[in-house]
């Protein structure tokens, strides 16, 4: 399901370096201008991307991580992560 | 009037244009021959136009505004926002072409197509990519058009089709003596930002290929709207390639290269269609 205020802070963060580099600096504050829930809001401060990626595009997902400076090596183990847990949840 | 005298498709992907200079040299020639060979072909065909088909990374659209389909018809365009193509491709204009791009959204409109229209663009990777490496005169005028084939739901493979019957129809009434090219881009398979992220789906893009060589749209169709829902989510690019396709009378696909580049993350393809007569 589509989080449109999570999606908003990527897209914004995507199209403004300005707020990029704050968000670096201090994500809790920019967080707090988007209407984002309070467990969203604990993901993000914690990188938990599986959480993350059902709430947005996939495409503004991975730059937001790149915004974040996560490797993309560990950005696309993580997402593997993922693929395992749904692939051994389905035997 | 207007003639279309080549149509063209090639994959794109960020990396490479971030690694260009670093990836392994063997990987960066197979790529740069794809490229290069388009190259050699558009100017072989003294295109005095191009219109490029491609999908937006997020830089027009967003979620609260995200049209299906979107024409630029600017005189202008504004060059790739995006950091890391700055270094390889730093134009901040692209010239575009407004009264063929004014004609085609017309054409559309005439047609009961209902696109939307752009009087400047930002022209990201997708399109730029492709520019760069092909080597495209910076003084070609560039019309974008710009399918939705990053966000669900998208516009159905039957009417990409359309589309590209419908750009071909704009062309071959258009009243000025343009030689005009198209440039599908995007493709094959790739896996982004989702949990098969890097996943080249070799079987998927084979298929393709044979469909495309096998030229009849109703399987086209049937393959594309059966398969795409099942492979990687940039697999959904090959929506350009299709327009491209069907512009070029769903007939004369000619495979230039193709092979999984996991250095890039993207199913690399690069192709060119005889142009049958309209």
């Amino acid at each position: 399901m589509t989080d449109y205020w999570v999606s908003k802070l990527f897209f914004d963060l995507q199209h403004d370096a300005k707020l990029a580099a704050e968000y670096r600096a201090d994500m809790a504050s920019v967080i707090a201008r988007y209407e984002i829930k309070p467990d969203i809001r604990k993901a993000l401060l914690e990188d938990d991307v599986g959480k993350i990626a059902p709430l947005v595009n996939a495409y503004l997902l991975r730059f937001y991580f790149q915004i974040r400076g996560m490797p993309e090596a560990e950005f696309i183990a993580r997402l593997h992560a993922l693929q395992e847990r749904k692939e051994s949840a389905h035997g | 009037m207007a003639e279309l005298v080549g149509v063209f498709a090639a994959s794109h992907g960020p990396i490479i244009a971030r690694d260009w200079e670093t990836m392994a040299a063997d990987h960066r020639n197979k790529l740069a021959a794809g490229f290069d060979e388009i190259g050699r072909r558009l100017a072989a065909c003294r295109a005095d136009l191009l219109v490029v088909v491609s999908p937006d990374h997020w830089v027009n659209f967003f979620i609260s505004n995200l049209p299906a389909v979107c024409i630029g018809i600017g005189e202008e365009h504004d060059g790739p926002p995006e950091p890391f193509m700055k270094k390889v491709f730093p134009r901040e204009r692209l010239k575009g072409h407004a009264a063929f791009g004014r004609h085609l959204l017309q054409t559309a409109l005439d047609a009961d197509f209902e696109p939307a229209l752009s009087h400047r663009l930002k022209l990201d990777h997708g399109t730029c990519i492709p520019l760069w490496r092909i080597g495209v005169d910076p003084a070609m005028p560039i019309v974008p058009l710009i399918i939705n084939d990053l966000e669900e739901p998208m516009p159905s493979i039957r009417r990409c089709l359309a589309w590209g019957r419908l750009l071909r129809q704009a062309i071959e009434s258009y009243g000025e003596p343009l030689r005009v090219a198209v440039l599908g881009t995007g493709g094959l398979s790739h896996s982004i930002g989702e949990p098969t992220m890097g996943w080249i789906d070799e079987e998927f893009d084979h298929s393709c290929i044979e469909h495309f060589e096998d030229g009849e749209d109703t399987r086209l169709a049937a393959f594309l709207t059966d398969a795409l829902p099942r492979t990687g989510n940039g697999a959904h690019e090959i929506r350009d390639w299709v327009v491209a396709h069907a512009a070029a009378g769903s007939k004369g696909f000619e495979l230039i290269d193709y092979f999984p580049s996991p250095q890039t993350l993207v199913g690399a393809g690069f192709a060119s269609w005889k142009v049958a007569a309209g």
